[in-house]
């Protein structure tokens, strides 16, 4: 049986396809006053890869959620433009990574036939998102880049385990938290007006905290830490179903970043670039600055891609690819955008309210909330309503890891829609043939 | 765990809400605030590096066009011709903005006019070369002809077209070299404006031509004889004037002596040829009056900055008021308080002060019919296809007199050419009027401006070319006269201008960098 879920996604990623290739045509008009030479092959390509994508949950998550994907699909397509606009070697890569991408989904669907089984790996996870987290402090492997020691390098190949680490982290957190979440809701060690679990059961709590400010002091990278945090507290609370704990995590958090704000120059440099920018702008304040002028010259309607001059932001690419879509596309362009990843987080959510299996409910919520406060997070820092931590946009950003990574986070959701999709429909079915 | 999700659910979308919040702040509330700010050099650079279009000659001199030289900026602006076209053309620095053509002409050459930016559907989308190329109204033959006379004297010519208003050239000395000021070395750029001192009323920046007011002295005879001509009180015929050494303008015991002690008198058309000041003073004060002198000083444009189309033009000026009336004489002109002033302001002394550009406009008058046509410099802009974007349309400045008064004015000056004391600007075959000056500039001093006006053409036909040449007093030039010094500038200048115009070669492009 073909389904209507599936139609709708065909549909919707032929749409992506459409705003992509549009948006590159334009910005190749932009920048030199003709159609992109490859337009043919490019959106071809494009095509290809979607449809590709598309066949996977054709076949193996047939009654999936049909809006993620063309959703992914829009965001990675108008990333790959700017990109492209930005760096022609570095849209190479892009194109490359996204085949990866597509084909890590594709994989994970195939490997992955119920998202149950990987409940029973819940302490491999936190083992291998720990590893993966603290890869890059090795000797030799780790690399500082940019002032984040966030790297790892195998011989030719460059990667961001922390990419991968989250989804380990996630992962290990929803298998964690299904096995413990009774124990963990109890609370028998009263500390002043807070109640909380015995201390062998908030062990595992102390030691994501513990994790969070290590990558915080050690590897210089704000952003992540504070969304590997992030992911657990609210991956805790929705399990246990206590805001006691959001409480403690946020004076934990709060104090752990008072800490390091204390010790740590460089994290001294970003809150005070994040305060007052124009005290030092042309050093710390420099990118922040550039991004607001790059919005700023954008306005409503934008300059019209290929137009700006968004080359101007440091890491326009990575970080600050949302300034660069707001310049060239506008406050309505920037906002399409916000608005984009607000659907994939309604879907995301609305996938973890229909399931009926804590650990899938728990898992798509994490996912989703690591997509949303990821999203989240950079934008904040590049519109200055945050500090500014370097972590990528989900799917618009260069980056080879996070898009890998981001497409199986994908997978997974789709997986989870799936099987819950496909339970209910067996329920119905057995309930006719009861009746 | 679903009242949880839910929650999770409602507090990303507030913080997405939060975003949008900032990015409308960003984007829409406090933009122009960015876009201005000083730190903020994108539109700078934008402009600084865009493609911008060619400068020329009307016959075909390249006086400013664009190379590529790579970097951050990518391109710089060069003027072949060095100094020469600097105050015209002026140039285009990246810290201190565009000067001249490149200010007031900005928009059509980069590109940026409504009509060039929407002249076709792919301009929509693109930033390709829509420059305009500018044509000058400016001859190089004529302004290499003015520097050469001029030579290295301070001062300033002015060559215009009387029909149209077109500046055929605009030359003072000393100029400056704009290519250093246009670098994209930035160190270079900042160094060569400073050197420059841009304040100072002797700055080589300074284009005197338009932009600085001096004394006209005996030149501005020729406005106080079309305001008499206008009063209808005074003929070239009439009244006679006595022959003096010296005249006593009424409520004073100055006397107002002529150039040389010498004595003259007679008729306006006698005065104007051997520029009588005794007889002029008196013309002014006595038999055209305060209020008609300041309306004839205001027809020509005294008081009025010219519309020409370059920055900061300079007014020239004519007293406003000579004070109360005090009686009427026996021909029933006004005697004023400061009716020794208004001798004195006929005479183009006391706080009379012009332009070279408003001298040449006057000379203009007198050959145009009484009208002056308003002075540019630009005559067309072309897109890199060679389809016209805009022409100049002449139109009229100022009617300055009647045409009656103004042929009557034209053969006056005629005179002066033909036997009186502007006999040097004569040119074989061409109908040659002028009027010379002498301007002191210090009571005790001898140092004088010289001066001279004119227009020539051929017999028979209207003027082609008015002139005004002024060489400045400089500490121990001594007594310049207008006669001995300025014309024969004015005279080197006409001829070449009254030479039919050939167009330039093509000249071979300069390899880039």
């Amino acid at each position: 049986m073909v389904s209507a879920e599936r139609n709708a996604e065909l549909g919707l990623l032929l749409v992506a396809a459409i705003v992509t290739a549009g948006t590159y045509s334009l910005a190749s008009l932009g920048a030199s006053d003709a159609l992109p030479a490859n337009i043919v092959p490019f959106l071809a390509v494009i095509l290809a890869l979607l449809l590709a994508a598309h066949l996977a949950t054709r076949r193996l998550a047939s009654r999936a959620d049909g809006l993620l994907l063309p959703l992914a699909g829009l965001l990675n397509g108008i990333g790959y433009v700017f990109i492209a606009r930005l760096d022609e070697d570095l849209a190479g890569l892009q194109a490359v990574w996204t085949a990866v991408g597509v084909g890590a989904f594709a994989l994970t669907l195939l490997f992955v036939p119920r998202v149950r089984i990987l409940e029973r790996y819940r302490y491999t996870f936190m083992v291998a998102g720990l590893g993966l987290l603290l890869l890059p402090l090795l000797p030799v492997l780790g690399q500082e880049i940019n002032g984040a020691r966030i790297w790892v390098s195998i011989g030719p190949i460059n990667f961001q385990p922390g990419e991968f680490a989250k989804l380990a982290l996630a992962l290990f957190f929803a298998g964690y938290l299904v096995e413990k979440r009774e124990l963990l809701a109890i609370g028998t060690l009263r500390i002043g007006p807070v109640l909380l679990p015995e201390l062998r059961h908030l062990g595992p709590v102390a030691l994501a905290w513990a994790a969070s400010l290590l990558v915080m002091i050690l590897e210089k990278d704000l952003g992540s830490s504070l969304l590997f945090f992030a992911l657990f507290v609210v991956m805790l609370w929705i399990a246990t179903e206590r805001a006691s704990y959001l409480t403690v995590s946020a004076l934990l958090f709060a104090s752990g970043a008072v800490l390091t704000w204390s010790q740590f120059g460089h994290v001294q440099d970003r809150v005070d670039a994040w305060i007052n920018p124009w005290d030092d702008p042309k050093g710390s304040g420099f990118q922040v600055i550039e991004a607001s002028f790059s919005l700023a010259q954008g306005g409503l309607t934008g300059t019209g891609p290929g137009l700006g001059s968004p080359d101007r932001i440091p890491v326009a690419e990575t970080d600050f690819i949302f300034a660069v879509v707001g310049e060239e596309l506008g406050l309505f362009g920037a906002t399409a955008l916000l608005m984009a990843f607000l659907l994939m987080i309604g879907a995301g959510l609305r996938i973890a309210l229909r399931t009926d299996q804590p650990f899938e409910k728990l898992l798509a919520a994490g996912l989703t909330a690591l997509l949303g406060i990821q999203a989240f997070i950079i934008v904040a820092g590049v519109t200055r309503v945050l500090p500014l931590t370097g972590v990528t946009l989900p799917f618009v950003s260069y980056g080879g890891s996070s898009l890998v990574a981001n497409y199986v986070l994908l997978a997974l959701l789709l997986r989870i829609s799936d099987d819950s999709a496909k339970r209910a429909e067996r329920a119905r079915a057995s309930a006719r043939a009861a009746a | 765990m679903n009242t949880q999700i839910r929650r999770l659910g409602l507090t990303l979308v507030v913080c997405f809400a939060i975003l949008f919040v900032q990015l409308n702040r960003i984007q829409v509330f406090t933009q122009n605030q960015l876009q201005d700010n000083p730190l903020n050099t994108r539109a700078i650079i934008r402009d600084f590096g865009a493609e911008r279009g060619i400068i020329s000659t009307l016959d075909g001199v390249v006086v400013a066009r664009s190379v590529d030289v790579g970097g951050q900026l990518e391109r710089e602006r060069r003027y072949p011709e060095g100094e020469l076209y600097a105050h015209v053309a002026g140039f285009f620095s990246f810290n201190f903005g565009p000067t001249g053509v490149e200010d007031v002409y900005n928009d059509l050459l980069a590109g940026q006019t409504t009509g060039q930016r929407f002249g076709d559907l792919s301009a929509l989308f693109s930033d390709e070369d829509r420059t305009g190329n500018l044509t000058l109204t400016l001859r190089d033959d004529v302004q290499r002809a003015a520097r050469d006379a001029l030579g290295e004297r301070r001062g300033s010519v002015v060559v215009l077209d009387p029909r149209d208003g077109a500046i055929l050239a605009l030359w003072s000395w000393p100029s400056f070299d704009p290519n250093p000021l246009s670098s994209t070395d930035l160190d270079l750029a900042g160094a060569a404006y400073d050197a420059l001192d841009f304040d100072e009323l002797d700055s080589p920046a300074l284009a005197k031509a338009y932009r600085r007011a001096f004394p006209p002295g005996s030149t501005f005879k020729v406005v106080t004889a079309a305001a008499a001509l206008a009063s209808g009180r005074a003929t070239p015929f009439t009244p006679v004037f006595p022959v003096s050494a010296g005249y006593t303008p009424p409520l004073t015991t100055s006397v107002i002596p002529n150039f040389g002690g010498s004595s003259c008198g007679g008729t306006m058309t006698d005065g104007l040829r051997v520029s009588c000041n005794t007889l002029f003073a008196e013309l002014g004060a006595e038999v055209v009056g305060p209020d008609p002198m300041i309306a004839g000083a205001e027809a020509f444009g005294f008081n009025a900055r010219p519309p020409i189309d370059l920055p900061a033009p300079e007014a020239s000026s004519f007293p406003s008021g000579f004070g109360a009336v005090l009686q009427q004489n026996a021909v029933g002109v006004d005697i004023v308080e400061d009716t020794p002033g208004l001798a004195l302001a006929s005479i183009g002394q006391k706080d009379t002060s012009a332009t070279p550009l408003q001298m040449a406009l006057v000379a203009a008058a007198a050959a145009n019919e009484g009208l002056i046509m308003t002075p540019h410099v630009m005559a067309e802009v072309r897109d890199q296809e060679g389809m016209l974007i805009e022409a100049y349309d002449p139109s009229v400045w100022r009617p300055a007199l009647n045409g009656t008064d103004a042929e009557q004015l034209r053969t006056m000056m005629l005179g002066v050419v033909t036997s009186g004391t502007a006999t040097g600007l004569q040119v074989p075959g061409f109908e040659v009027g002028g009027k010379t000056g002498t301007a002191q500039v210090v009571a005790d001093s001898l140092d004088t401006h010289a001066w001279i006006i004119g227009f020539a053409g051929p017999p028979g036909e209207p003027a082609e070319v008015a002139i005004a040449v002024l060489v400045e007093a400089t500490p121990g030039s001594g007594q310049q006269t207008g006669g001995a010094i300025a014309a024969p500038i004015a005279q080197q200048v006409l001829v070449q201008a009254l030479q039919p115009m050939v167009m330039a070669q093509a000249t071979v492009e300069d390899p880039p960098g």
